[in-house]
């Protein structure tokens, strides 16, 4: 673990860096608080830090509550190092954000335990972090094919079609659904229908470019978005995607089984800058419609035609409420 | 804390201390002796002009460093004249300065010949 030392005096210092990598530390040893918090500031940087109170440029507390007030980085366990240790200057040290003090001339035992101590906290705010990530990713992933889930799907593609329409360009968003999947079920059991959902969250990844998206939208259906996405070649990827499913068995536990899908697909360029909702409603009938015609095939979502825009008409006038 | 001190007698340096520090290491021992002696006599220059100059302020940050150096070294009784120093510094006396830097002097007087015999006994 690497340890910061932050002494202006070279006998404390180099006693400490002795002691400190006879204990197993990576130890990095500065002479002002100025150094200590650039070493400090580095990404990957140290994270626990022993700080002499008297410096030069900066001294310990200064460094203290410079760290502090930096929210958006890992925690640093900082120790002070007094060559009083009154009451006043405890309270002082602590209060600018120290977590700990210890009187110089140190004992090494009690520089090792305490600096366990540390390490204790560390531990226990990387768990915290980890925690919190390995939360983050359940409240936006599927369980079962860790694919994005709706919630996090929709959230996504509204942020890109916002841009997509901002740069011109266009999304493509493929609504797909498994075709007869509840006979799966109903003949092979869940076990194998799960089995079949995995597989095809894996095929619809692996034939998607890094920056395009995939989710489970429900049961067996599946979204698809292909971000900035030539509408020239939009239909074709999507051919590709639905073939990639039909084209060869799933394997299961029950023997392979020949799966096809159905997609209603939207190029977000022909249709200006719409709500999320109306959107994946308009591809949703479009898959409909691909289901009607024999599935396992595309059915585009298109707009209506609308007449070319007349000359601007006065506003109509509408009656305030109150 | 139950360190016995034998006043009488005490010696200007407590090698064994500083040897216990350094968990035995003689040459970790050698390295810090060797910096003592090159960063302590300049400090004590500074220090003495910053006394003389009536420069409170340098004058308590350098007897601070002093009071450091000598504290982790385990010579207590210089470590103790370097703080008395600071103490007179940081409060604004400029009269007994000249004084307590005397008295720091002294002790240091006493402590270099223990370093140096130190230091020439291991050689051999």
């Amino acid at each position: 673990m690497k340890i910061l030392i932050a002494d202006d005096d070279a006998l404390s210092r180099r006693l400490l860096e002795k002691t400190l990598e006879r204990a197993g530390y990576e130890v990095i040893a500065v002479e002002n608080g100025k150094q200590a918090l650039e070493q400090l500031y580095k990404l990957e940087g140290p994270r626990l830090a022993l700080l002499d109170w008297v410096m030069p440029e900066l001294d310990g507390p200064a460094v203290c509550r410079a760290v502090r007030t930096r929210s958006e980085q890992a925690y640093i366990y900082m120790v002070l190092l007094t060559s009083k240790g009154t009451k006043e200057e405890t309270v002082l040290g602590l209060e600018s954000g120290a977590d700990d003090y210890l009187t110089k001339p140190f004992n090494a035992e009690e520089l090792r335990a305490r600096l366990r101590v540390g390490e204790r906290i560390l531990l226990l705010e990387d768990r915290l972090v980890e925690a919190r990530e390995n939360m983050r990713f359940r409240a936006t992933h599927d369980q079962l094919t860790s694919l994005l889930n709706r919630g996090a799907v929709m959230d996504l593609l509204a942020r890109e079609l916002h841009r997509s329409h901002r740069e011109q360009k266009s999304t493509a968003i493929l609504l797909g659904d498994v075709d007869h999947f509840k006979r799966v079920n109903d003949t092979m059991g869940h076990l194998v229908g799960d089995e079949v959902l995995t597989e095809i969250a894996n095929r619809l990844l692996g034939s998607v470019r890094s920056y395009d998206f995939v989710g489970r939208y429900g049961g067996e259906e599946f979204i698809v978005v292909l971000n900035n996405c030539d509408p020239n070649y939009a239909l074709g990827r999507a051919e590709e995607i639905r073939k990639s499913i039909s084209n060869r068995a799933v394997h299961t536990a029950k023997g392979p089984l020949a799966l096809t899908m159905s997609f209603g697909v939207l190029l977000s360029g022909e249709w200006g800058l719409r709500p999320v909702e109306e959107l994946l409603h308009e591809v949703d009938i479009a898959l409909y419609e691909a289901k009607a015609a024999g599935r396992n095939c595309l059915r585009t979502a298109r707009p209506a035609k609308v007449e070319p825009l007349p000359a601007p008409v006065p506003q109509p006038v509408r009656l305030r409420h109150r | 804390m139950n360190n016995q001190k034998e006043t009488f007698a005490e010696p200007a340096w407590n090698h064994a201390e500083l040897l216990e520090r350094v968990d035995n290491d003689q040459e970790l021992l050698r390295e810090l002796l060797a910096i003592f002696k090159e960063d302590f006599p300049r400090t004590m220059r500074s220090l003495e002009s910053a006394v003389a100059a009536a420069d409170l302020k340098n004058a308590a940050g350098l007897s601070h460093t002093l009071k450091g150096m000598l504290s982790s070294l385990g010579a207590a009784r210089a470590a103790a004249a370097a703080s008395r120093l600071e103490e007179l510094a940081s409060a604004g006396a400029t009269a007994p300065l000249k004084e307590a830097f005397g008295a720091l002097e002294c002790q240091a007087a006493s402590l270099l010949p223990e370093l140096d015999a130190y230091i020439t006994e291991v050689r051999h």
